[in-house]
């Protein structure tokens, strides 16, 4: 018998050592890949952009940002929990709105329009925004958010998470 | 490079006379019911890694028990398949430790030297009941509920002492919070804990011991 023929041969052990070493990658991957989508899962799902109903846009007086607020239930996991979502609306002509969100960019405490300084107050690191939003003040790094808008019937609507 | 460094290792924890003593060890000619217990070991190895995952999601309270039940099973990927590895997985293994007790009894394989092996067995079968009762509760579902307000009132029946450990077993007069959280704490704890000690024995026995061969017809 010549040495290549050897080789081709598979003696008992070696087909043993073979077949565990597949069926155990093969049961290893059978937990291992639902076991990494069942721990991540929570995390990969987004919430749905759906239309928040914010209020009548008549209430909205111009060139002053208003404060709207407004109650959303949001389900964490398997708890449905009120949530309440505050915006400031500005508008110049009554037709188009800018909807700002009251979270300060800086570490997401909340900003408080002052109307006799013209500006958003944080008042946790005294951050200042003007009242379209860019930063006038302290350590915020960029303008407040905007929540994406539209009017349908004289009510104003924003869309979830931006 | 993987045996150099398998050599190394070897030089300093001596794993190979380990592995040797394990997976090399000389057996007699046996038959297929003796892969009962690595069958068994299998499924408890599936209900540790199952059970463990379960315990990520699921909360131990009658205001949460249900609903981060049914959460895991419809809205986690995958995980009605991780709870249906458990649960099945779970009659799985009393089955399984039943035909092994029983291929162990009717060969003889518990008498001499064996005995002590046979005993961590029986324990182990008690556990792997208790792990069945306590894990019935948890979905804390009707059907969770009732049977366990009858097998803790089969506790009660007990002459004397009956009532009292009825009273241990529930934490109080009636199935409550305080029932479900000691179930918990039980069934993912304490048991958990005892089976690893006694498993660890009984597989060193069998080791230690060596398998019992089949008998004869005329033994």
């Amino acid at each position: 018998m010549d040495e290549s023929k050897k080789e081709e041969k598979i003696d008992r052990s070696d087909f043993m050592k073979a077949t565990i070493v597949g069926v155990g990658g093969l049961i290893g991957i059978a937990y291992g890949l639902p076991a990494i989508a069942y721990v991540v899962g929570p995390a990969a799902k987004q919430e749905a952009g759906d239309w928040i109903e914010l209020g009548s846009t008549s209430k909205i007086e111009l060139n002053t940002p208003t404060l709207f607020k407004t109650v959303v239930e949001t389900q964490t996991g398997w708890i449905k929990t009120q949530e309440e979502i505050s915006a400031y609306v500005l508008t110049e002509n009554g037709q188009d709105f800018t909807v700002l969100s009251n979270v300060c960019t800086h570490l997401g405490c909340r900003v408080r329009w002052i109307d006799d300084e013209d500006r958003f107050f944080c008042p946790c690191h005294n951050g200042a925004f003007s009242k379209t939003g860019t930063v006038i003040g302290g350590p915020p790094p960029r303008p407040l958010d905007r929540f994406e808008n539209k009017v349908e019937d004289g009510i104003l609507y924003i869309r979830r998470g931006g | 490079m993987l045996t150099t460094f398998g050599n190394w290792l070897d030089d300093r924890l001596g794993w190979k006379s380990v592995w040797e003593a394990i997976f090399l060890r000389k057996i007699p000619h046996v038959n297929w019911l003796y892969t009962l217990g690595s069958a068994t070991l299998f499924v408890i190895i599936n209900q540790a890694v199952t059970g463990i995952l379960l315990t990520l999601y699921y909360v131990p309270t009658p205001d949460h028990a249900y609903d981060s039940v049914v959460y895991i099973t419809t809205q986690l990927p995958m995980g009605w398949f991780i709870r249906g590895l458990h649960h099945w997985g779970a009659s799985a293994m009393v089955v399984l430790v039943v035909l092994h007790m029983l291929r162990v009894f009717f060969y003889g394989a518990y008498k001499y030297p064996r005995e002590v092996t046979w005993i961590t067995g029986v324990l182990l079968f008690i556990i792997t009941i208790g792990f069945g009762f306590t894990g019935y509760l948890l979905p804390w579902d009707q059907r969770a509920f009732w049977a366990t307000t009858v097998g803790t009132r089969i506790i009660g029946v007990a002459p004397v002492i009956g009532d009292w450990m009825l009273r241990v077993a529930r934490g109080g007069e009636d199935l409550s919070a305080v029932t479900l959280a000691r179930f918990f704490g039980t069934h993912v704890w304490v048991l958990p804990a005892t089976l690893l000690i006694l498993v660890g024995i009984h597989l060193y026995l069998v080791i230690r011991n060596g398998i019992s061969a089949v008998p004869g017809k005329d033994e």
